[in-house]
């Protein structure tokens, strides 16, 4: 049989077929449309089928990656939604979380909430944080506000109690109620979309979770029909944030899971080579035409984190943006990418981003009207791509119109050389991305200096080796198909479901039977998810995980746990130590959240992909054109074709070796080698291998 | 590294920027107090080894890295760098050293670096309690405010002087809170440490102080031009604040002159026998920050951005006082000086100035919990931002500070107290054709089961944020008990079941409200922000 994966991404739809006895693989990539994004899946799905010999009644599964809730939150475009909400509360998702965000620039700006002010409802209801009932719920006040609500044209409402993380029985009766009266409503549960304690976070989350329901909802509905219509019988499912995949059902319940879906499976495909190729840590490098993406890989797995920001809306500025409390791969976002746009700033110094050219007009060497210079633009001047087979030759690029922007608005005014500028545009970019890596790395004790990188996406080789450098990192690859590994990375997931909850308890009073207890309930749950997707007993495998702290402390740190909480204190004190200070502190440990995970098995385990039908194995020089290194000035390199390159040939740098939708700079030292998996494998110049 | 191009200097000066983000995220995350780890009441920031800031972690608040450079100076003088070794650390709790109050611990550590100090790295958080009276405005002399450290080496070597860990434990109500804030800042400059000695190596420097030419440099000229687009004069401004019985007043006079700015504050009442009295380093540090927020916003704080504004005052006026003159809530006057030196921008650039703001207020609590532990932390909450020409206030936002609320369920976790209501104030914001941002109300419940202490530390209960441009001023700011008004610099016992009531101020509006937008007006009528009422009596709406 043949699975299908279908990315939906803001330019492209990203369609791979592979066949699941020879892992074979078709790609193709199909134009996003917008305005019904089922449209392009399905022509995606019959232009693969087009290109082999494969039916329809061949496809046993269809995974689907979509930027569908991240693009409805930021382009509202979810539907009416109302809430209810304790008594005297209606009004935190307003107050938000009074700190600013930046210090010095007053003109602030904060998305408003996804409920207006006018479709809140305040319910009389009080359970307090040690699980107290102080106030009883009002049922009639329920019914007859979520009637009114209704009246007003809501589709969803979200339940949103304060300390419903502790105790959900409010939430629990307010949500059977409003189902029972209109059965009509979409309803999202603060307590079940995410229970964690801070209510400005878990309310946004609820409201947002209800806000897309109804619209991924008839999406899910549309697209399964579609398919259904071309005669698809095999499954469908769909990729969430967290890196794995669910059912429709269950993605209909959270649909805010599925924000973010699409980078997050790119990092579950350098995780994929990270296991293949032996490596225990990676970084996972993904540069775009916007924005680039990383994530760490440890033992195999993708870092994870559960809050995300979305909708920002002050230039990409943390803190600008709605929080999102899900279980996330733990991705650094840059606002830099090929597109995005080079200026001066009020220091003096070259700035690169956010602000972006986009597809229209572009860089200014697509002619197509843009007049500032992009790191597309410097990567052109500094002879890194070329003007005639940039993106396959399907484009042909003004190298005149970016040295032009690059003189006119960084070289003159800084009185440097054009080159200079474009290196330093080149430059700064790499800089930032390696100083995101740090920042993030160290902050999560993860070393790595020790690791490799996979790089990927449009603009990702091009810096990838550079970085690598900066990092200290040994070891780059970059596997094939490097403009589709979100789609690959689709087609590795494994089914998976995660439950998170705030219970906060000293390690001291933890006997086993409480803590069997407090994970009991959590693992019914998830084995229930996986359950609806056909797997149970010993093909779902579960993981455990505590947030503890010392007590009193207001952050916590991720310890591994088994089935028994012996050795607890111990194992948090060396995450302790390796993360902050080798000082000891007198003050008993407490858990604050557990997290759950129930993981089925990986799709194809043991299965390479083969991408022979593109590479044929040729005379791969295809020519020389000088390109600008820092060391040396311009010099001739030699360029090569990637799909002509053998399996173990050895390409030494400087060299410049394309494909279809990227390009590798190799620099002087720099070495690739093919490996058996057609990956190129870099070993960058200087650095030791560990 | 003697010329460093532009290509070189961005890079690097976001580098060390990147590495106080990362102290600063470590010390949150380290901390035992909710000041810290809700609130961010704190600091952290790095200085060459000529003792000049020269980047700050972004979250950082404005005050402390006003008064920073010159704790720096004063440590190293008590401290000289020639004594120090490696894994040292020095701190202070002394107002007139650190920034105006002894709640707050200033943290230090040489940064070694083959064998010398290349850099500094100073963290600072305002402590749980450190004895005396508990945080509050009511002491007559910092000696009933409580425990007062000279610049003392609190790790020598890698080891924690445990006399003085003893002796600080035995001073305070919450010692597990205190002590563990105090290893939270060992930690984070730990770190600091770290991640600059990974940097040089990787650069192959031999130590910043090239680079901090540069990033002073280029921040003080990008200020000073700034500076010189305005027009040369002498611009007054004078506000009247709350102070114990009666009102005080703050005066400002901004000299101009070319490329610097000087401010004065002739004219401004005496200190008092109360701990709202403001050290002139904590004043000084608002002036600064006022005039970066107009000048040049996106530079990231450094000495550079200090340097051509200098003050001067009258010793022992409030903006000036010295010991042993209390100074416990310095910044319930101090914080004003940030709306007193806008009103004096206002008229070289009122495009630019903020209507005055709600501003924050802060309630001290101690006393035990339920459970039996003890509590002592601060609720912050805020009134509403003032407007801006083009920009309507936000509610409930810090100004000038950026201290944080605690989340509901956070504070009733760690406290025992109820939170019954946390609710915007409808019409509190000022009219204006950009209206100020809304205040809000807070009721909390004292139900520990036990007495609690409870210090106000507030304005604005009598002086409203003033509009701009024809804006009009937010409401007010009242404190209650039972629902009967309580001064709001008070010291009072909250016994269980009482209800503390807190109505956080409006912002002020800018621009006159008639020339507001109509459908920005149903929009705030529809929603609840301004009610039907008051559209018709302070906008002429006419539906």
């Amino acid at each position: 049989m043949h699975r299908i994966a279908v990315d939906i991404g803001g330019t492209f739809t990203d369609c791979v077929l592979v066949d699941e006895e020879t892992g074979a693989v078709t790609l193709h990539k199909q134009l996003t449309t917008p305005d019904d994004p089922s449209e392009a899946v399905i022509e995606g799905v019959q232009a693969l089928l087009a290109a082999g010999t494969v039916g329809i009644e061949d496809i046993s599964a269809l995974v689907h990656g979509t930027t569908l809730v991240t693009n409805a939150l930021i382009e509202r475009k979810g539907s009416l939604t109302g809430m209810l909400v304790t008594a005297g509360m209606r009004d935190i998702l307003d107050i938000g979380r009074e700190r600013r965000y930046d210090l010095f620039d007053l003109r602030l700006a904060y998305p408003q909430a996804v409920v207006p002010r006018s479709l809140r409802r305040e319910i009389p209801e009080r359970i307090s944080f040690n699980r107290t009932v102080t106030q009883p719920l009002d049922a009639e006040a329920v019914v007859a506000a979520a009637r009114d609500l209704r009246e007003q044209g809501i589709e969803a409402i979200a339940i949103c109690f304060l300390n419903s993380f502790a105790d959900d029985a409010h939430e629990q009766q307010a949500a059977r109620l409003v189902r029972q009266a209109l059965p009509e409503l979409l309803v999202s549960v603060s307590s079940e979309v995410f229970p964690y304690i801070r209510e400005y976070e878990r309310w946004t989350t609820a409201t947002m979770n209800a806000y897309v329901q109804p619209l991924v909802d008839r999406y899910i509905s549309h697209i399964d029909d579609r398919l259904k219509a071309i005669g698809f019988g095999g499954r469908f499912y769909i990729m969430t944030s967290g890196g794995g995949m669910v059912t429709p059902a269950t993605a209909r319940r959270f649909p805010i899971r599925l924000l973010e879906s699409g980078p997050a499976a790119g990092a579950l495909m350098s995780a994929y080579h990270g296991r293949v190729g032996g490596i225990d840590n990676l970084l996972s490098f993904d540069m775009g035409g916007t924005t680039a993406k990383g994530a760490l890989v440890r033992d195999g797995r993708p870092l994870r984190k559960y809050e995300l920001e979305v909708a920002r809306v002050h230039e990409f500025k943390a803190g600008s943006g709605l929080p999102a409390k899900a279980p996330v791969i733990d991705m650094i976002e840059i606002g830099a990418g090929g597109g995005s746009i080079a200026g001066i700033d009020e220091r003096g110094v070259i700035t690169v981003g956010p602000s972006s050219a986009g597809a229209k007009p572009g860089p200014a060497c697509y002619g197509r009207g843009g007049t500032e210079p992009t790191l597309t633009d410097a990567n052109l001047v500094l002879g890194y791509y070329d003007a005639d087979s940039f993106l396959g030759g399907r484009m042909g690029l003004d190298v005149e119109a970016a040295r032009r922007s690059i003189a006119t608005r960084i070289a003159e005014p800084l009185g440097l050389e054009v080159i200079r500028s474009a290196w330093g545009i080149h430059e700064a970019v790499n800089e930032r991305v390696a100083s995101a890596f740090r920042i993030h790395a160290s902050e999560r004790a993860f070393d790595y200096r020790a690791s490799s990188m996979v790089a990927f996406g449009g603009s990702g080789p091009t810096q990838a080796v550079r970085i690598a450098a900066k990092l200290n990192v040994p070891r780059v690859v970059l596997p094939p198909g490097a403009g589709v590994m979100s789609a690959l990375g689709l087609l590795r997931s494994p089914f998976s479901f995660e439950l998170a909850r705030s219970q906060r308890i000293g390690v001291a009073a933890l006997d086993d039977a409480a803590y069997g207890e407090a994970f009991g309930g959590m693992e019914r749950n998830v084995r229930e998810v996986l359950a609806d997707a056909g797997l149970t007993g010993k093909a779902v495998s579960i993981t455990r995980r505590l947030d503890m702290r010392y007590q009193g402390q207001g952050y916590e740190l991720e310890v591994p746990a088994g089935e028994s909480p012996d050795g607890l204190a111990a194992a948090f004190l060396d995450v302790y130590r390796a993360v902050f200070s080798p000082i000891e502190i007198d003050e008993p440990v407490e858990i604050v959240n557990w997290k759950i995970e129930a993981v089925g098995p990986e799709p194809m385990a043991g299965q390479p992909f083969r991408y022979d039908r593109d590479f044929s194995p040729g005379a791969a020089l295809k020519g020389e054109r000088l390109a600008y290194f820092p060391e040396d000035g311009p010099v001739l390199v030699p360029v090569l074709d990637r799909y002509r390159l053998r399996i173990g040939s050895v390409v030494d740098g400087p060299a410049i070796i394309e494909e279809r939708e990227s390009t590798l700079v190799l620099g002087f030292g720099d070495r690739a080698t093919i490996d058996r998996h057609l990956n190129l494998v870099v070993d960058v110049c200087g650095v030791s291998q560990q | 590294m003697s010329v460093i191009d532009p290509v070189s200097l961005g890079i690097i000066w976001d580098r060390l920027i990147s590495i106080t983000d990362e102290t600063l995220s470590s010390l949150v995350r380290t901390s035992f107090s909710t000041n810290v780890r809700e609130s961010y009441d704190l600091s952290c920031m790095l200085f060459d080894s000529k003792m000049r800031s020269i980047a700050q972690g972004t979250y950082s608040v404005p005050s402390f890295t006003g008064t920073a450079p010159n704790t720096v100076r004063l440590m190293l003088e008590k401290h000289p760098p020639h004594t120090l070794r490696d894994g040292d650390v020095l701190a202070t709790n002394d107002p007139w050293i650190g920034t105006g109050h002894l709640y707050d611990i200033n943290v230090l550590r040489p940064i070694f670096h083959r064998g010398r100090i290349v850099a500094y790295s100073l963290s600072i958080t305002h402590l749980p309690d450190i004895g005396g009276l508990g945080f509050s405005a009511t002491a007559r002399q910092i000696y009933e405010e409580g425990l007062r450290l000279p610049v003392v080496k609190l790790v020598e070597q890698g080891r924690p002087n445990p006399l003085l860990f003893e002796l600080i434990g035995l001073n305070v109500r919450v010692p597990e809170q205190t002590l563990g804030d105090f290893h939270a800042n060992i930690a984070c400059n730990e770190v600091a440490a770290r991640l600059l000695v990974e940097f040089l190596d990787e650069y192959g420097l031999s130590g910043i102080d090239d680079v901090a030419d540069a990033i002073v440099a280029n921040s003080e000229r990008a200020l000073r031009a700034a500076i010189s687009a305005m027009p040369d004069g002498s611009y007054e401004h004078a506000i009247e604040v709350e102070g114990g019985e009666s009102s005080l007043k703050l005066a400002i006079r901004l000299d101009v002159i070319g490329d610097r700015i000087h401010a004065d504050f002739t004219g401004t009442s005496p200190a008092l026998n109360m701990g709202i009295n403001v050290p002139i380093g904590y004043s000084k540090a608002f002036v600064v920050y006022a005039v970066k927020c107009v000048t040049t916003p996106a530079i990231p704080n450094n000495i550079g951005c200090v340097t051509p504004i200098t003050v001067s005052a009258p010793e022992n006026c409030i903006l000036n006082a010295l010991p042993p003159y209390p100074t416990g809530g310095r910044h319930v006057i101090g914080h004003f000086v940030n709306p007193l030196t806008m009103g004096a921008l206002a008229q070289i650039v009122p495009d630019r100035v903020q209507a005055e703001s709600g501003m924050m207020s802060l309630v001290n609590i101690q006393g035990r919990h339920r459970d039996g532990r003890g509590v002592s932390s601060i609720y912050f909450s805020s009134g509403g931002f003032g407007a801006l020409k083009g920009t309507d206030g936000l509610p409930t936002m810090p100004s000038p500070s950026n201290m944080t609320g605690t989340p509901v369920e956070v504070w009733e976790d760690i406290t025992g107290m109820t939170v019954r209501r946390k609710a915007l104030l409808t019409d509190s914001g000022g009219a204006g054709a950009f209206r100020g941002g809304l205040g809000q109300e807070i009721e909390l419940v004292n139900d520990t089961g036990n007495e609690l202490t409870i210090s106000c530390l507030a304005g604005r209960t009598q002086f409203a944020a003033q509009g701009l441009a024809g804006g009009k001023p937010g409401t007010l700011r009242a404190c209650l008990i039972n629902g009967a008004p309580v001064h709001p610099k008070g010291r009072y016992f909250l016994r269980p079941g009482d209800v503390l009531t807190l109505f956080e101020p409006g912002g002020g509006g800018f621009g006159a409200p008639e020339r507001r937008d109509p459908a920005r007006l149903a929009e705030d009528i529809r929603e609840g922000f301004v009610s039907l009422d008051a559209a018709r009596r302070d906008y002429g709406y006419g539906g």
